[in-house]
């Protein structure tokens, strides 16, 4: 016998509050309006992505129940119409570049390029049958999985195994353009392993230099890798990229980065936290735009005066418990399932690694690639293990953090070596309590109760 | 039998943790390092003894390391993460500080946890992804003239470039013996195995370097000194030995191997012979040093995206037709994923060149043990009777 449950549906009341927002008006200059939204979010949407309003307690990405938190709903939207921009990327011959290593899309996106990660692989797979269940986007996803695994290794991480899927697939992929050698070493050797099994698409390395023990031939040597990715994208998308262009770029994603930085000091310095844990996404917006920066600055303007209102209020966010534990995740990249965490009375206060690069702030004057070599260089994430938890103890008292989990995909070497390090060094200076978990899930969307009962038992030590 | 030599060495080996205990009475300070690119000429120039560390085949120190870095990671740092816990290995204690490099990121972890546990002073060395790029080059001859300074800190004296010369010439010295004894492997009856060249290698790792050089040149008079001797060898299936480091202590696959009548006649591993192979120094210098470690065979934990620039598989290649190998046994440790990755994109190459390849992926507890003899017999069975056949047609 299994359980059904209904679809997630936007009330009607809330539908004024909707269309009394803005348009969005995209960088090729359409129009989306609130109007627009509305109707995506409760009749297109539903039926194109029926997988993504399942309420399942399974699902880790379910939508957020805060339907008045509008800004929230308005990402949403943004969020599930990115595939159709892509579709228009790759109509246009925009060229789609594949990145990994937790910098962020400026140079990409200066020199003409779309740049995704190895999750999109899948994404767009997953995407050219719309109208999946739940369930059948499990097994889909699981499938591919395990296609991807075949090619490469079962010791790969669920997330860089999606490259094996470029042996077989005919994807609109331009380039493989990974920053090696931060945050993941997988990335570099799953790419190799594409390339010597006669994969066509060009691969382009950029290497980032791991030793943190100072010296400014480090900054010079990555400047003289951005410059030469730019330059090979440029050949890519037919655009010579100019320190102008890298500049303005810059400067919106600054611009990104500052707002999604000014959104957490509000939403960190509420008495009760003024949102669930599914709302606190603005960080991901800031670091991947939504493959349209203009409109990812438009809807972090509005979550940063949503959130003033709601911690001036005293707004509690929605299915959270009277003062839940706050958690603080670390780890690779990974992070619980935040309905589930919300539900057993916990809350997710920040986490280390997008949180990592939003902190980055690159100059806005001077030479932009040196600028930028600069900020990568100094990202708290990418120092050495030491600095990290350091840097990760100053996050967590900011945030009030009552704990530390540190999550790790499984076959993920890099971050999980440092996991007990981390947690020991928290333990010890805060005196906070610390857990390591490993999820195993492989990107499926059942049976996930081994790492929900973990969490679900810090939570109840917490409390 | 057993070669003179080969018992000296022993003996010399036994004697080793005393010898290194007067020299540090006598003010010399005592570098373990960890990788494949820790520059060994500077360290012994600057009157420092250079010790290469790093144990397997002992599952008591993967479990025992696996509590202080990961389960995720491979065995061989598992264990060698035990062995800093668990301190007992001899020359591990006698260390004054520890250096690693980064073209393993995982030993590179190693590094950092090894420092919060062990509170030894540690180095690190920089690795550029990028191997043939003038930039990448300056990059780590910078990282090298920075190790070097902060070697000469703690010794207390800068580096000697006449001391340098003679350090280099001796270490460039015992890698070209090295390679003659790899290469006395190919003879056919010859009174030495790979098992015991791959333990000569490993003392290399703790041997006074003179005393070394010595003995090594006295092993190959010896093995020279032999003729020809009867033997059933000619029947065994000769074998390439690559994948994942192979280090001291862990005799799992050779055993196996020897056990069921396989010959290894060399490798290409980073516990083994690639540490001595082309590597060519230019000039006695720090620049020279950076150079001739980056114009190496690629090592297999940097990730190389140019096919044509890859020089390993072709160095496997050779190394097979050099050998008169039959066949490649693939060693691949647990979450050893530099080498697991290859795998696949390796098996296919090899098959073109229509040399066998079989993985072998395993860890240093004995649960597999039978299991890798049958797969290896089953190997071994395939390629006589390929062979037969084509005798035969």
């Amino acid at each position: 016998m299994s359980a059904t449950y209904q679809p997630f549906r936007y009330p009607d009341e809330i539908k004024p509050l909707v269309l009394e927002k803005d348009d969005l008006v995209f960088s090729d200059g359409t129009t989306v309006t609130s109007e627009d939204i509305w109707e995506f979010m409760t009749v297109t949407g539903p039926k194109r992505f029926p997988f993504s309003f399942s309420t399942n307690p399974a699902f880790g990405h379910q939508l957020s129940g805060d339907v008045t938190f509008i800004s929230s709903i308005r990402r949403t939207y943004f969020g599930m119409t990115g595939i159709d921009r892509i579709r228009n990327f790759v109509q246009k011959s925009t060229p789609i570049v594949i990145v990994q290593g937790g910098i962020s899309n400026d140079l990409y996106l200066a020199s003409g390029c779309i740049p995704v990660g190895p999750m999109f692989i899948r994404g767009w797979l997953m995407n050219l049958q719309e109208g999946r269940g739940y369930r059948k986007a499990n097994f889909d996803g699981a499938a591919l999985l395990e296609e991807a695994r075949q090619n490469l290794s079962f010791e790969c991480c669920n997330l860089i195994a999606n490259i094996g899927l470029l042996k077989n697939r005919d994807l609109p992929i331009a380039a493989i353009a990974p920053c090696l050698c931060s945050r993941c070493s997988d990335m570099g050797y799953a790419v190799e392993a594409y390339k010597s099994q006669s994969g066509e698409i060009p691969a382009l390395l950029m290497d980032y230099p791991v030793n943190h023990d100072g010296g400014e031939w480090r900054t010079t040597y990555l400047a003289e890798e951005l410059h030469l990715m730019a330059e090979r994208l440029g050949k890519i998308s037919g655009k010579e990229v100019t320190d102008k262009d890298l500049m303005a770029e810059i400067k919106l994603e600054n611009r990104a980065r500052a707002l999604s930085r000014e959104c957490e000091k509000i939403w960190w310095s509420g008495e009760v936290p003024p949102t669930n844990s599914i709302d606190r996404g603005f960080h991901h917006l800031a670091l991947m735009g939504g493959f349209d920066f203009p409109v990812a600055n438009k809807i972090l303007e509005e979550t940063r005066d949503e959130l003033k209102v709601r911690v001036r209020d005293g707004v509690k966010g929605f299915g959270l418990t009277d003062d839940p534990a706050r958690l603080f995740i670390c780890g690779s990249c990974v992070t619980p399932n935040q309905n589930f965490v919300d539900k057993k009375g916990g809350v997710l206060v920040g986490s280390d690694d997008i949180w990592s690069s939003i902190n980055m702030d690159v100059k806005e004057t001077g030479d932009p690639f040196k600028n930028l070599a600069m900020a990568y260089a100094s990202l708290p994430y990418e120092r050495s293990t030491e600095e990290r938890a350091q840097w990760t103890i100053e996050q967590m008292k900011a945030s009030r953090a009552d704990g530390v989990i540190f999550m790790y995909n499984w076959g993920c070497n890099y971050q999980s070596a440092i996991a007990t390090m981390i947690t020991d060094i928290i333990k010890n200076e805060t005196g906070l309590p610390a857990i390591i978990i490993e999820v195993g899930e492989l990107t499926r969307m059942e049976s996930l109760e081994q790492s929900q009962n973990r969490i679900e038992s810090f939570i109840e030590m917490l409390q | 039998m057993t070669l003179s030599t080969l018992q000296k060495i022993h003996e010399a080996l036994e004697r080793r943790p005393e010898q290194i205990d007067e020299e540090k009475r006598n003010g010399k300070i005592v570098v373990g390092w960890v990788g494949y690119f820790i520059p060994e000429e500077i360290i012994y120039a600057l009157g420092m003894i250079p010790i290469r560390l790093g144990k397997g085949g002992n599952e008591h120190l993967v479990e025992l390391g696996a509590r202080y870095i990961s389960s995720q990671n491979c065995a061989f740092i598992r264990s060698c993460m035990g062995m800093f816990v668990e301190n007992t290995d001899p020359y591990l204690q006698r260390t004054d500080l520890l250096a690693f490099d980064n073209a393993c990121m995982q030993v590179f972890r190693l590094g950092e946890v090894s420092e919060y546990i062990s509170k030894k002073k540690v180095m690190f060395l920089g690795i550029p992804r990028k191997l043939f790029s003038q930039s990448s080059r300056t990059y780590f001859l910078e990282e090298m003239n920075h190790f070097t300074r902060k070697l000469e800190e703690v010794q207390g004296h800068t580096l000697d470039s006449d001391k340098l010369t003679k350090s280099i010439e001796l270490f460039q010295e015992i890698r070209r013996l090295t390679l003659d004894l790899y290469n006395s492997l190919i003879t056919r009856d010859v009174p030495i195995s790979w098992n015991e060249v791959n333990a000569v290698v490993h003392s290399g790792y703790y041997l006074d370097k003179k005393t070394y050089a010595i003995l090594l040149h006295e092993l190959i008079e010896e093995i020279n000194s032999f003729s020809s001797l009867p033997s059933n060898c000619k029947k065994n299936v000769r074998i390439i030995i690559s994948g994942s480091p192979i280090a001291p202590g862990d005799t799992k696959l050779n055993d196996i191997i020897t056990q069921i009548h396989g010959t290894i006649v060399g490798d290409n591993l980073w516990s083994g012979r690639n540490m001595s192979f082309n590597m060519q120094m230019k000039s006695p210098s720090i620049a020279g040093i950076a150079d001739a470690y980056l114009n190496r065979i690629i090592h297999h934990s940097l990730p190389c995206f140019d096919n044509e620039l890859d020089n390993r598989v072709d160095n496997l290649i050779q190394t097979v037709r050099e050998t008169q190998a039959q066949g490649v046994i693939y060693h691949t440790i647990r979450y050893c994923d530099s080498a697991t990755l290859k795998t696949t994109g390796l098996k296919e190459c090899l098959k073109n060149e229509g040399i066998p390849l079989l993985e072998i992926h395993t860890e240093y507890s004995n649960s597999d043990l039978e299991a890798i003899r049958t797969r290896v017999e089953a190997f071994f069975e395939m390629i006589m009777a390929t062979e037969e056949m084509g005798v035969l047609a």
